[in-house]
């Protein structure tokens, strides 16, 4: 099956798993999942189950990545074996390897490293269950875990995916919307502030689509923002 | 891993507490911590356990594959156990390739399992000599506050004994429970402080010496026994944890039963 092949969206715009154009999937989120951690957070989204903990600051070991002005961030993205339909061999590979990379920079932009020169701070993703979008799902977990472990920071970084599928852009992506759409386009956003520290895109979108599609993230981070933040008041979110 | 540099001061305090029949959380010698098993939690594969000890927390999912069977075994299908200590769990694990610690962790749980017969391999057979069903057990620590071994082993066999084999997936007929006939359970013990424990906790395990794995199956059959870790001990007191494995093991055997039945 190919693009455009897949109904995933009917004559009355709702979505394969029953959702509008703009709706984002249930999420919940919890703190302390990880006792032995400094800061943790477990955050279920759609059908996406993500675990991010945090340990630091601490000494940074071997001494030639220290940075003398700042702290460093350790980031690893991993999905679990049993997390996917098919069985992923453990290990690093490319895929993970990238979005640790982009995933440390966003996060770079809005913790205070300054604070702790030549220390580490570990930021630790493993993706137990996936299900489309576990990028953004993990960015987000992580930013809520270095709040949770204390850590200084200008902001969170909520993040989103929109994209389209049978010629209608639409918010948040599901897992066959993922396979079959026709564009993503991932954004980390800084809710207070209104900048971006994340984005990427494949596809095809037009100039219209894709500002629908930049207005639909914006929007669902802000609400997203209001989930993290009664979660980091209360311990979890939803009550 | 970098070597844990012990306080010779825990030492000690285990030591002083050891003699007063003490421990650092104020269980007895042979007391577990309490044990939550939740079964299903994982939507992505076949079988799963979340199993908790404490602040310890390990996740087991099952996953399928097909393989061809082994030219000496044409009829069977196979059983793998891996096991990952990933630096989520905890501080002093780092990332890189697997460490012996890790290596040992997967080899001796896999062990018990395989070993116990629980798994009638020639029932993962699809066609003789071609196609067979491979179970993939993977064993995933989220917090380790000690005793990951048996957090491990209950949480495999616990997915296990509540795993669908995707026979729709694979265009093979109707999904069907995997058969597991037994329920090996494990039971570690550590000399901390100059006597044995059962279900020692980090800071017991970072003070203590040798460990003691005892894996019996249904019946009281032994099926995998490991000592690890520097220190030796007595015929003795070798029998005095056999007895203690019996009972225990008895215990959370009827705590994995019970969670079945609804599937």
């Amino acid at each position: 099956m190919g693009y455009g092949d897949v109904q995933m969206i009917d004559a009355n715009g709702i979505r394969n798993d029953g959702r509008k154009a703009g709706d984002v999937r249930p999420i919940s989120i919890e703190l302390g999942v990880v006792p032995v951690a400094d800061g943790s957070c477990r955050m279920k989204w759609g059908a996406n189950d993500v675990i991010a903990a945090i340990y630091g600051p601490m000494e940074a070991h071997p001494r030639k990545i220290q940075r003398q002005d700042r702290a460093v961030l350790d980031v690893r993205y991993n999905m679990a074996p049993f997390s996917t339909s098919d069985r992923i061999r453990p290990g690093f590979n490319r895929r993970s390897r990238e979005i640790s990379k982009v995933t440390a920079e966003a996060l770079e932009s809005v913790v205070m490293l300054e604070l702790y020169p030549r220390s580490k701070i570990r930021v630790e993703i493993e993706i137990i269950c996936a299900e489309a979008g576990t990028r953004c799902v993990g960015l987000t977990a992580a930013s809520v875990a270095l709040a949770h472990a204390g850590i200084p920071m200008t902001d969170l970084v909520v993040s989103v995916a929109s994209g389209k599928i049978n010629d209608v852009v639409v918010c948040d992506l599901n897992k066959a919307e993922d396979n079959y759409g026709e564009a993503d386009l991932p954004m980390g956003v800084l809710p207070n502030s209104g900048e971006l520290a994340f984005l990427q895109m494949d596809g095809d979108l037009s100039p219209e689509e894709f500002q629908e599609a930049w207005d639909y993230n914006m929007n669902a981070a802000m609400v997203i923002h209001g989930y993290c933040v009664e979660a980091l008041k209360t311990g979890r979110y939803p009550q | 891993m970098s070597i844990p540099l012990v306080p010779q001061l825990l030492r000690s305090h285990l030591r002083e507490l050891a003699e007063n029949n003490q421990r650092l959380d104020n269980r007895s010698q042979f007391e577990g911590r309490d044990v939550e098993i939740e079964v299903g939690i994982l939507g992505n594969a076949e079988g799963s356990a979340r199993v908790r000890m404490g602040d310890t927390i390990v996740l087991a999912g099952v996953k399928f594959q097909t393989m061809t069977p082994y030219p000496d075994r044409p009829n069977e299908g196979g059983l793998m156990c891996m096991a990952e200590v990933r630096p989520v769990s905890g501080r002093q694990h780092e990332a890189g390739p697997p460490s012996a610690e890790s290596i040992e962790l997967s080899r001796v749980v896999d062990r018990g399992i395989r070993e116990s017969g629980c798994i009638d391999t020639s029932d993962l057979c699809i066609i003789p000599g071609e196609k067979a069903w491979q179970v993939i057990l993977d064993l995933f620590a989220v917090s380790d506050d000690g005793n990951l071994f048996d957090a491990f082993a209950l949480a495999g066999i616990t997915a296990l004994r509540n795993a669908i084999i995707p026979q729709e997936k694979f265009e093979l007929g109707e999904d069907r429970p995997l058969v597991v006939s037994k329920t090996p359970i494990m039971c570690s013990y550590q000399r901390v402080g100059g006597r044995f424990i059962f279900d020692a906790n980090g800071r017991e395990e970072l003070g203590g010496d040798e460990r003691i794995h005892i894996t019996l199956g249904d019946d009281n059959h032994v099926h995998s026994l490991q000592k690890g870790l520097k220190g030796a001990f007595t015929a003795a007191e070798f029998t005095e944890l056999m007895e203690e494995a019996r009972k225990k093991g008895e215990e959370l055997r009827n705590m994995v039963h019970s969670l079945e039945g609804g599937n």
